[in-house]
């Protein structure tokens, strides 16, 4: 429930956010803001993933399935109809995904552990035949280009092939969805979700219907990747079977078990070192999901709580050093 | 609280370092081109040869005094055959390096990324070796240059070889994908309004893949077809003829690909190759002096001979170099206006850049399959005739590029 300190810990992550990612850019090069706005996108996107997985405990490997349905909506759309705004875009794109996870969780809904991952698997598998097969529609092999529509507000005129400007863009509009999430995750809805992965049985037999809360939350998870696949293509003004691949899928898991599941920043930290990571390691070697593959096994194995965990620990370890001094000195 | 705010300074400090410790200088001193290629994965291979070819082209005019009075320097991009990586590593060398030129020859998909994205940073994207036909058709670009055959204009060049060559029952079999049927009608297509008195006695599809093709040769050999056209590539060319060969198809194969020699040694069993037909923009075996200095100076400096991809990307290269010459200055839109119109004369001919749709109208060289190779140990593709490009010509208005 959203009490005045959670509202005052919600207020707080939000002027910090805004503050870091609006000073962010300023007198860095463009390309560190491109970088940045890549973070923001993957950020939403690990975030809806950790709602599934770390919040409702649903392993899921199809996850790409919603974020590829937002990346093509989004290039379907503005190719065909013309004169289509951005946010009229994005608002398609997002209405489509978030009908398609109802499609979708419908028929898992009842299903949990390993039935789920594999449904999850079959019905990205099944996305990514659609993507690759119906090639007058989604380009097959060859993706969709898009040309960006700019941003007219009446009073401004936005550039959104800017890459600063699409980097403001991006932080307002998917900044603001991960800040409610986070909101989410406190409301009773999101609580909910939290004691149906506890005890399933106690819940149901309170009376409520654990199948309801799961597909709410499984369209809402679906929404949100979708938020991020459409934004993806507007940033890269191009998508492609990468997006809705099962390539796209691991990626999502990786940066959630890098940055840990048992917090909410946890997929956004996962995020920022995953693409920080990647962009690094290729430009030393082309083999880098290699050294990705053997960051992923050390974190399993030595850091099974993820980044945030061991800043967790680390945190706590300092507070237990500063109470025994402090109660040493008051000993003293 | 206190746990969210350690979290946030964790994040905070994190954010920072990958914002500063990244950022370095780079002083623009040399003329920088990205070579976008498939350098690691299955097709790792192909990239690496069209990467040499590059490679080489830049060695020579360094050499020569770079351009521009500047060296030229190659920059390889692994793009992993997919477009958003192709794209994402491109941004930062634009953004980062401020790198202008790219080129690449694998993936149509990568060239469709590249083009978009060359347009929206005014860059410029070289083609050797991306074929579909609507990357200077439709979704053609003033920032993306084509120096190589595309899908319609290298199946037109068989088609005519086939038109004419008195054969009489044509087979076509292909991937079952895309560009497998797309091919298969295109050159079906044209062969049909070249000689319509030859009869078309199947189309075939197999799966990308397939490791047995004792079914459809059973049906090549059934249906009498005395020439057998196939879009096929990789191990799928390798065992239709090597399959086909042992099941003792007779028909003759015209393929694209068949002037390769890592194939052709995959195939060991030169009774297979020989009398097949091949038809592509650059060949070993092209006459004239230019191929043959090419040719002596690439095998000087490597110990090997510059075939098939290394040779089309080593022109291509070479016409981009005409171009910044002709500009006179490293600024893309001199550039691009500097190679509209321009003619190369290179190792494979007269090439010129058409301005419409920036397609290179360049000859293709047809040529049958030998025994003898002054090049190998193996069969090889004999001595190519060539077919003016104006015969294979598709008009712009045909090709569908507005240009914007």
């Amino acid at each position: 429930m959203i009490n005045q300190r959670s509202f005052a810990q919600f207020l707080g992550w939000g002027i910090f956010v805004l503050i870091v990612g609006v000073v962010l850019p300023l007198g860095v090069r463009q390309y560190q803001v491109a970088l940045l706005t890549e973070i923001i996108i993957f950020a939403l996107f690990a975030v809806s993933y950790n709602l599934l997985l770390g919040y409702a405990g649903l392993l899921s490997f199809g996850h790409a399935m919603f974020f590829g349905v937002g990346a093509y909506t989004v290039a379907i759309v503005l190719n065909h109809i013309s004169g289509l705004s951005f946010f009229g875009a994005v608002m398609i794109s997002v209405m489509v995904t978030t009908v398609a996870g109802f499609a979708v969780g419908s028929l898992l809904l009842r299903h949990k552990g390993v039935p789920f991952a594999l449904l999850t698997l079959a019905f990205n598998a099944l996305f990514y035949a659609i993507a690759t097969k119906w090639h007058s529609i989604t380009g097959g092999d060859d993706g969709l280009s898009i040309r960006l529509p700019d941003i007219n507000l009446g009073f401004a005129h936005l550039k959104t092939g800017d890459i600063t400007v699409f980097y403001y863009i991006t932080l307002l509009i998917i900044g603001s969805v991960i800040l409610f999430c986070w909101y989410f995750t406190r409301t009773a809805m999101g609580q909910t979700v939290l004691l149906v992965r506890e005890n399933e049985e106690r819940m149901k037999f309170v009376g409520y219907n654990t199948n309801v809360s799961r597909l709410i939350l499984f369209v809402f998870t679906g929404f949100l990747a979708g938020l991020a696949g459409s934004f993806y293509t507007l940033h890269y003004q191009f998508t492609s079977i990468s997006a809705i691949s099962i390539d796209m899928s691991t990626i999502v898991v990786l940066m959630v078990i890098i940055g840990g599941t048992g917090s909410f920043i946890g997929p956004i930290l996962g995020a920022c070192v995953y693409i920080y990571l990647q962009d690094f390691l290729s430009d030393i070697t082309d083999r880098w999901p290699f050294i990705m593959g053997l960051i992923f096994i050390f974190m399993i194995l030595y850091v099974p709580r993820g980044l945030s965990g061991l800043i967790d620990s680390f945190g706590e370890r300092l507070r237990g050093r500063w109470h025994l001094r402090s109660s040493v000195e008051m000993e003293e | 609280m206190k746990k969210s705010m350690l979290c946030g300074l964790g994040i905070s400090v994190f954010m920072v370092a990958v914002v500063f410790v990244s950022a370095s200088a780079q002083a623009a001193e040399t003329i920088k081109i990205g070579v976008c290629e498939p350098l690691s994965g299955t097709f790792k291979d192909i990239g690496e040869r069209y990467l040499e070819g590059v490679e080489y082209a830049v060695k020579v005019i360094n050499e020569q005094g770079g351009l521009l009075g500047r060296k030229v320097e190659v920059i390889p991009i692994d793009s992993e055959l997919k477009p958003d990586v192709a794209s994402r590593k491109a941004t930062k060398l634009i953004l980062k390096d401020n790198v202008r030129y790219f080129c690449g020859g694998t993936g149509s998909s990568v060239g469709g990324a590249m083009s978009v994205l060359a347009e929206k940073n005014n860059a410029l994207m070289l083609s050797y070796g991306m074929a579909a036909a609507s990357l200077t058709g439709e979704k053609c670009s003033r920032n993306f240059f084509r120096a190589c055959l595309n899908t319609d204009t290298q199946s037109y060049a068989l088609a005519m070889w086939v038109a004419n060559s008195g054969y009489k029952k044509v087979l076509g079999i292909a991937q079952d994908y895309s560009f497998g049927h797309e091919a298969v009608e295109a050159f079906m297509k044209k062969v049909k309004e070249l000689n319509p008195s030859i009869e078309i006695v199947g189309k075939l599809f197999h799966k990308a893949g397939e490791k047995d093709f004792a079914p459809y040769v059973s049906q090549i050999i059934s249906s009498g077809a005395e020439v057998v056209w196939t879009p096929n590539w990789g191990n799928d060319l390798t065992l239709l003829i090597k399959q086909g060969k042992n099941l003792g198809m007779k028909a003759k194969i015209a393929s694209y690909f068949l002037n390769d020699e890592y194939l052709i040694e995959s195939v060991a069993d030169d009774s297979a190759i020989i009398g097949n037909v091949t038809a592509e923009a650059y060949m070993l075996t092209i006459p004239g002096e230019e191929n043959r200095k090419f040719i002596e100076g690439f095998y000087k400096d490597k110990g090997y001979y510059p075939s098939w991809l290394r040779g089309k990307a080593y022109t291509a290269t070479m016409f981009w170099a005409e171009a910044l010459k002709k500009a006179g200055k490293d600024d893309t839109n001199a550039v691009i206006k500097a190679w509209e119109g321009l003619t190369y004369e290179g190792p494979a001919g007269t090439w010129y850049m058409r301005p419409c749709d920036h397609q290179a109208q360049i000859p293709v060289w047809v040529a049958i399959m030998v025994k003898d190779s002054e090049f190998y140990k193996h069969a090889f593709v004999g001595k190519p005739t060539m077919i003016p490009a104006k015969d294979i010509e598709i008009t712009c208005e045909e090709t569908g590029c507005k240009m914007k």
